[in-house]
């Protein structure tokens, strides 16, 4: 938009960027053109009731009540969906739309039900409450409540239906925003009502309980479901989800001190918009849990016993101290989270770094592919890093390549379904249909693992088409000619051999990417593999192809599976960087810090998770600290992993929650949740945002970050740090890409580290084409013919420690069945209902069976979190792949019918 | 009552003309309401992921309209009209009779898929009543004998057969 020249615009009409003038309620307003009349008032400060309008949705019209009256003709017109039009003059109440607007409420209060007095919604409910403005008591009409269907047996959602007014807000968010088509209208007349398909309860349906309907529904309709009581909520305080790295912004319903619903956040402009998935809203019941953590407890005698504070602190310090300085810095190790704050991650790490003098520092994300991407972020040097997910939606084309992300990132699944509804191009390249695969011009159904081979050949393909984008490569680019070259020689014949896809199939997926830019969407399937390094640098090599990159809509994608991965990253809680991922190697970054922190800092990295086991299971690492992980529920093969850490001399867990991991621990130190402290979460777009406490945490228990606070001081630390802002000072300070973190509320982006002009002006240092890698075909071994995928449901996140103690998913009950092809459910002779014993190398499981159509021949799905995520049995711990690439997404594996 | 076989062939025939066209969702259900006369729950997931609509937006639209059943009608639809200008010349009692005649009730489909008995506010042949229509067919001034014969029709067509 053009900024406004003259003052004098709102008495002549806007001639420079449209803008209209219009009277409402005699007073000159002015608008941009498009606006509603509706959106034109509620930008002067002019309220008008609604029900089923939301800015979040296409206008729609269906409940009449923002009447305004036309003052030049008389005719009442709803203004949501009546364009403000130059010299238009509108009245807002006069007589006559009141008189109107309490008809329209009258008639619906006289078809809602009685038990509207005792209805949970309460003074929430905006039908009640635009009644009381209108002074609508006793309506004076006959009574004519509606019954409708009553449907409460998911755990999640009650529907009562006799309290719609039939606004279709559900029906548009359903359609509109998560695209799940759940449900629509149904009937006419008096009989009309939101129905699901064949009017099955929703768990039948295509319903993912993401709740985004029930947080807009008006009325009482659609309400939350709790098994007890709970209050209504007396405030609502704005928060960030801590369960995945897409960081929806929440509003919490707090009763006394009790979070009792969550609803997305009202701010603008925020990750989510107006939507969330089944976990961000329902899930936080575990919050309230017994399990919590509510006051220190230290081994004594074999016994876990409470403790003061100031003893357990005393403990873990002088242990920690006396472990140091006998056996040296290499036999004590941090474990860092994924899930904690920046602010905590820092000074986790700095305790570890600066008191302990040790580089084993790591956290969860390891899990779901750091060490693989560390490699390709070296490559970029820090570059393009950020990546808004509203950019999806304006991408030319998007590939989405080994991620399922209907279940693990809900809210990004919406978008690309948005993108395919409006008709940008969608390939899904994974070995099993996904939720996605219905929306998608094609699906690649590769075999698993073979991502890099068919990246290759689609880059082949490209290639011999002459579609690579010739001005990107001349311009940021080395290495192209050498690329191309070895691309050519690539044996297409081989890929199709390798991947199971076929050269039509390729063929259709290469012209579909053709002269585009393309967003790429990265997930688990490619950062938890074997050959994940390797593949993203294939991914990377075809971003730079193809000039997909420095703009929105295009580029890698990476997902994070955790709230906090990308910043526990950031704030260095990692074996070989610093903080703001300054490599441990460089001598000037570790100077800076020796500076800053008044202490030496060792050049060679530390053990990372999977050493740290293997460290403990030789000996040689006698204590450890463990902060918001549960690596005996979360690493491969957990009983190895617990007798190794039995071995160790002496164990810390700070947490929230009862795990398997404070079972084993010497002290345990009660942290807070999310919900219950100040911080921030670094999502996978690499927005900061910050969040102060809704509640706080329960009994004894204290924010992580005060607790190392006071760890840190008794460990020998001159001074405390004593609040987060001076926390936030210091981290400002030393990591340029968090030099908005002082910032302290909202959301701030990521600073990229260097070169950050790399694909967008010219100029920049050029960014080298990858070899191009193979990978050898592999057959499949007589012991263990089958192939198991571990994978996500969306009702667990991770290894499910936290979601498994929400009662709404332990009600909802899942069996965890393993899914089999049709082909290998007839060749095993299985029945509905039949268990089956799956065995690898390292363990095996036992579980239900499922018969998924869907599946290719020789493939088992395995859903991981569920049965204390017993599916981590089957994977061995010590890596497969490559050093970078634990390869932990498949394995192979041989059945038994049971 | 018997369920209904499908024919799925015919069925997919009539999808595929459709594949792919959103705007031709009435046309094609009319077809397949025509064939089968009824739409079958069991095509709605079919004709759902054919169009690239949502199932249930496919539910939505068959039963907003009343020319659309899910559920199988009888060969002849009885529509007795219950308007206000038939009500006052008694059809009250031609629905009264109808029903002992069919043995059914409003709403009701017979065992055979012969008949199936509805009730409709005004056919517009106002100067006629007391009026029904037996599918697209319209019969006024009606009288009790008069009803007798009508039905006697289509029940002689069915022992033609
Ligand atoms: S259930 Fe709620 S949101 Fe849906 S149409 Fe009814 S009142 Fe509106
Ligand atoms: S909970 Fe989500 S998926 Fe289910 S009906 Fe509502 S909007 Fe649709
Ligand atoms: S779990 Fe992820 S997608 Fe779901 S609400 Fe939380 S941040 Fe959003
Ligand atoms: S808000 Fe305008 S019609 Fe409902
Ligand atoms: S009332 Fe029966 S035809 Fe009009």
């Amino acid at each position: 938009m053009i900024p406004c020249l003259f003052q004098d615009c709102l008495a002549k009409g806007c001639f420079l960027n449209g803008h209209i003038n219009l009277s409402i309620d005699g007073k000159t307003v002015i608008c941009p053109p498009g606006a509603s009349v509706l959106e034109a008032a509620e930008e002067n400060g002019i309220k008008i009731p609604t029900l089923c309008h939301h800015s979040g949705l296409e206008p729609f019209g269906a409940c009449r009540l923002c009447l305004v009256e036309d003052e030049n003709t008389g005719r009442l017109m709803a203004s949501c969906v009546t364009p403000a039009a130059p010299d238009m003059a509108v009245l807002t109440a006069s007589p006559r739309v009141i008189k109107h607007r309490r008809n329209i409420v009258r008639l619906m209060m006289a078809e809602h039900p009685e038990s509207c007095i005792v209805c949970s919604k309460g003074n929430r409910c905006q039908l009640r409450r635009i009644a009381a403005q209108l002074g609508i008591g006793e309506t004076g009409l006959y009574p004519m409540p509606n019954y409708k269907a009553y449907e409460q047996a998911n755990p999640f959602m009650v529907r009562d239906l006799s309290k719609c007014v039939l606004c279709g807000k559900c029906i548009r968010a359903d359609h509109e925003l998560v695209v799940a088509g759940a449900i629509d209208y149904s009937h006419r007349g008096f009989e009309s009502r939101p129905a699901t398909v064949h009017e099955l309860p929703l768990e039948l349906s295509s319903c993912t309980f993401c709740g985004t309907c029930l947080s807009m529904c008006p009325t009482g309709a659609l309400a939350p479901k709790n098994n007890m009581f709970v209050g209504t909520p007396d405030r609502e305080i704005p928060t960030v989800c801590g369960f995945c790295g897409v960081g929806c912004s929440l509003s919490m319903g707090v009763f006394s001190d009790t979070v009792v619903e969550v609803n997305p956040s009202r701010g603008k402009n925020t990750v989510n918009g107006s939507t969330l998935c089944v976990r961000g809203h329902f899930a936080h019941d575990f919050l309230n849990v017994s399990q919590r953590l509510t006051r220190p407890l230290i081994r004594r005698d074999g016994q876990m016993s409470p403790a003061s504070w100031d003893e357990a602190l005393d403990t873990a310090a002088t242990r920690f101290l006396a472990v140091q300085k006998e056996s040296g810095p290499s036999s004590v190790a941090f474990l860092g989270s994924s899930k904690c704050t920046n602010e905590e991650n820092y000074l986790f790490q700095k305790i570890a770094r600066v008191l302990l003098k040790t580089n084993s520092v790591d956290n969860g994300g390891y899990l779901s592919g750091r060490s693989a991407l560390a490699p390709l972020y070296k490559r970029t040097n820090g570059g393009d890093r950020v990546r808004s997910l509203a950019g999806l939606e304006k991408a030319e084309a998007i590939v989405v390549i080994g991620a399922d992300v209907t279940e693990t990132l809900p809210v990004v699944s919406y978008g690309l379904k948005r993108a395919a509804q409006k008709g940008t191009p969608l390939i899904v390249i994974d070995p099993r249909q996904t939720g996605l695969s219905a929306h998608a011009s094609m699906r690649l159904p590769l075999k698993p693992q073979t991502d890099l081979e068919l990246i290759n050949g689609l880059s082949a393909l490209l290639v011999r088409k002459k579609a690579q984008n010739a001005i990107f490569t001349d311009h940021f680019t080395k290495g192209f000619e050498a690329f191309k070259e070895a691309l050519l020689k690539l044996d297409l014949e081989k890929t199709g051999r390798v991947t199971g896809v076929t050269p039509e199939a390729l063929d259709e997926a290469a012209e579909y990417l053709r002269g585009k830019s393309v967003a790429f969407v990265v997930g688990g399937g490619v950062l938890e593999q074997r050959y994940a390094a390797l593949t993203l640098d294939a991914l990377f090599n075809l971003c730079l192809m193809t000039g997909s990159l420095g703009h929105a809509g295009a580029g890698l994608y990476v997902l994070a599976q955790e709230n906090n991965q990308a910043g526990a990253w950031d704030m260095g809680t990692v074996p070989d960087a610093l903080p703001g991922r300054q490599p441990l190697n460089d001598s000037l970054a570790r100077e800076k810090f020796e500076r800053a922190w008044q202490a030496s800092i060792s050049p060679d990295r530390g053990l990372d998770l999977i050493r740290m086991i293997e460290e403990a299971e030789k000996g040689n690492l006698k204590a450890l600290y463990v902060m918001g992980e549960n690596p005996l529920r979360a690493l491969p093969q957990p009983d190895r992993v617990k007798r190794a850490l039995e071995k160790l001399d002496f164990i810390v867990v700070q947490d929230i929650l009862k795990t398997e991991t404070t079972e084993i621990a010497d002290v345990v130190l009660p942290g807070a949740a999310f919900s219950e402290k100040g911080g921030s979460f670094t999502n996978l777009e690499g927005r900061i945002q910050f969040f102060n406490p809704a509640v706080p945490p329960p009994g004894e228990a204290k924010p992580d970050w005060e607790i190392l606070d006071l760890l840190a001081r008794k460990m020998g630390s001159p001074r405390r740090f004593g609040s987060l802002e001076r926390l936030r000072g210091e981290i400002a300070g030393l990591v340029p890409m968090y030099a908005g973190i002082n910032e302290g509320s909202g959301a701030v982006w990521v600073v990229e580290a260097s070169d950050k002009e790399l694909f967008k002006n010219e100029g920049g240092a050029r960014v080298s084409f990858a070899p191009v890698s193979s990978i050898e075909e592999e057959g499949q071994s007589d012991s263990y013919p089958l192939t198991v995928i571990l994978g996500s449901v969306r009702f667990h996140l991770g290894s499910g420690t936290r979601t498994g103690y929400s009662g709404r998913v332990r009600e909802f009950h899942q069996n965890g069945a393993v899914e089999l092809s049709p082909q290998d459910w007839t060749a095993f002779g299985l029945q509905a209902g039949d268990s089956v014993k799956l065995t690898s190398a390292h363990g095996s499981v036992v579980r239900e069976t499922a018969k998924n159509s869907a599946l290719t021949q020789g493939l088992v799905f395995v859903p991981e979190a569920v049965h204390n995520n017993d599916a981590r049995n089957l994977i061995g711990l010590f890596p497969l792949g490559q050093p970078d690439s634990p390869g932990w997404k498949t394995c192979p594996v041989r059945l038994e019918k049971l | 009552m018997e369920p209904k076989e499908i024919d799925w062939e015919r069925l997919n025939l009539i999808i595929d003309k459709n594949k792919g066209e959103k705007w031709g969702l009435i046309p094609l259900l009319q077809e397949v309401q025509e064939t089968f006369g009824y739409v079958p729950p069991e095509s709605i997931d079919l004709i759902a992921s054919a169009l690239g609509l949502f199932p249930s937006q496919v539910q939505g639209v068959v039963t907003f309209y009343s020319g659309f059943a899910l559920k199988p009608k009888g060969k002849y639809v009885l529509r007795v009209c219950q308007g206000t200008a038939c009500y006052v010349k008694g059809g009250r009692s031609i629905l009264r009779m109808m029903k002992k005649e069919t043995g059914l009730e409003v709403n009701e489909t017979s065992p055979d898929y012969q008949f199936t008995l509805e009730t409709v506010a005004c056919l517009g042949a106002c100067f006629l009543a007391p009026t029904m229509m037996v599918n697209r067919a319209y019969f006024g001034k009606l009288s009790p004998a008069k009803v007798t014969s009508v039905l006697a029709q289509y029940k002689k067509d069915e022992v033609e057969r």
